[in-house]
């Protein structure tokens, strides 16, 4: 029996944070989406299937990806959308069934005689076809729907990924003058990981996970559950308030909280992010601050499909695309969508609640900025100094995103000059 | 619209986004060396350009215009290409 994590329809509703990746690239806890369902099936080969636009980037790192070839046997499809947690997922035994919640796939059991051998040139729209002939269950499973989910569920995935991992570790240094204010053994502090001294680490609301070589540098105080990914630093001083996920290879400061910094981004000063999903290569100026929460208490308004649609969650702060770059002194109304390669400038203001991907806001006004070569320049510098490389296939990647929004941002430019 | 007239309005805008009297600004001042364009400024002016004549630039090209006067003949040729003449 084969896994196989397919993306559906639905990706254009996690914008911007699925521009530059599939849904189940997306992490919640403390690790990603296709992670957990992985994890699960750990017996079970793995696949992947995807929008064709993303298999040159991700083919490195996944391997199998939109491969017919590799549906040669047995395969439980699962929706990348799928938030396994506990053990809520579909069995791998069992007639042929298809598992459908409201419009949406979420799971099919198929024998290998239907699909094998066959011409798959698009997973996700055989699967549609086969809800005719599959037998047809309703279920109700947890899906990632909007970017809010992500949010909503990230510390009960961290619990749950504490547990799974095997609970308490300490293997890396926690310094003696640093306190686990609360059980003591719901953290774990993996290898050359370092606590330094005066820093509380407060599990009385869940478990505290150091990843390895991430350091947590003194006076700061972090509260469970939360995730300080592989060699992530946590500067001194630096308030993480529970439900937070930060990747690997980030620099947080200031206070964050019930918020995923999807990896290689820098909140290095001081200022507020909370209920936010940032991804990667983002750098926020210091005092860049979101709002999460409307002072009427009402629920929070995002933009999605560029639309504004109600949450129905009362704390959203924002979601900010990959390669963004923010001033000093920003600031983010509460349900903010900031496209993918925005630079935000600060200018003493709220900025606006949707900035399209590429665009620049300087001056209260959208300007396109100093046009696509030169932001993939400053990508790859940024990215360098990660070393990282960034490379033809994410390129081409990135040049089709600029194409794809090229009429909302230059809407929005057009927009903001007739005042 | 003349080479002139074009001239005299995008001196008005270096001016104003760049706030230096426009009895300083000559063709040949380079944005950054002689009028202190930083790189920020230097998209506003691209901005102020467009919504000035009512155009769209390459911001690329665009930025590769490192003086006034070049600024002046870019902007000529691209009211020229895109058919603003009669522009007032």
């Amino acid at each position: 029996m084969k896994v196989c994590i397919f993306e559906d329809d639905k990706f254009e509703q996690l914008y911007p944070l699925t521009y530059l990746r599939p849904t189940f690239e997306l992490k919640c806890g403390a690790i990603k989406l296709w992670e957990r369902i992985s994890r699960f099936y750990k017996d079970c080969e793995v696949i992947f299937w995807m929008r064709e636009v993303l298999v040159p980037v991700f083919k490195k790192s996944l391997e199998r990806v939109n491969e017919p070839q590799l549906l040669n046997d047995d395969v439980l499809c699962i929706n990348g959308r799928f938030l396994l947690l506990d053990d809520n997922a579909p069995s791998l035994k069992g007639d042929e069934e298809i598992g459908i919640q409201g419009d949406s796939i979420v799971y099919a059991r198929i024998n290998k005689e239907r699909i094998s051998g066959k011409t798959v040139a698009n997973l996700f729209e055989s699967l549609q076809n086969m809800k005719t002939v599959l037998s047809k269950k309703e279920v109700n499973f947890p899906l990632i729907s909007y970017p809010w989910d992500l949010i909503n569920n990230n510390g009960k995935a961290i619990k749950n990924d504490f547990e799974i991992s095997g609970g308490y570790v300490l293997k890396g240094e926690l310094h003696p003058q640093s306190c686990i204010y609360g059980d003591s053994k719901k953290v774990q502090i993996a290898n050359g990981a370092k606590v330094h001294p005066f820093v509380v680490l407060d599990t009385t609301l869940g478990p505290v996970i150091i990843e390895e070589n991430a350091q947590v540098l003194p006076f700061s105080r972090i509260e469970g559950p939360s995730v300080v990914g592989k060699n992530s630093q946590i500067l001194g001083a630096t308030r993480i308030r529970e439900g937070t996920s930060i990747g690997p290879v980030c620099r947080i400061g200031g206070e964050i909280e019930e918020s995923i910094v999807h990896g290689y981004s820098n909140k290095y000063h001081d200022g507020f992010l909370g209920h936010a999903y940032v991804c990667e290569w983002v750098n926020l100026g210091a005092l860049t601050t979101n709002s999460d929460l409307k002072n009427d208490y009402s629920s929070v308004s995002v933009y999605v499909k560029g639309e504004p649609m109600d949450s129905g969650s009362t704390k959203v702060g924002s979601f900010i695309g990959d390669h963004t770059k923010t001033s000093i002194g920003t600031f983010f109304n509460t349900g903010a969508v900031i496209g993918i390669m925005c630079n935000v400038v600060g200018s003493g203001g709220v900025a606006p609640k949707f900035i399209p991907s590429f665009c620049w806001y300087l001056n209260n006004m959208f300007s396109k900025g100093y046009g696509f070569r030169m932001q993939v320049e400053t990508a790859r510098t940024a990215m360098s100094r990660r070393k990282v490389e960034l490379t033809q296939e994410d390129i081409a990647l990135l040049k089709y995103v600029h194409e794809i929004t090229t009429d909302a941002r230059e809407k929005m430019v057009k927009k903001s000059r007739m005042g | 619209m003349t080479i002139e007239e074009v001239a005299e309005r995008v001196k008005k805008v270096v001016s104003k986004q760049l706030k230096v009297p426009v009895e300083e600004i000559k063709d040949s001042s380079d944005f950054v060396k002689d009028l202190g364009a930083e790189s920020i400024q230097s998209i506003e002016l691209v901005a102020a350009f467009e919504q000035e004549f009512d155009i769209t630039m390459d911001e690329e090209a665009a930025l590769e215009v490192k003086n006034v006067g070049s600024a002046i003949g870019f902007i000529k040729k691209i009211l020229d290409q895109q058919g603003k003449k009669n522009q007032t």
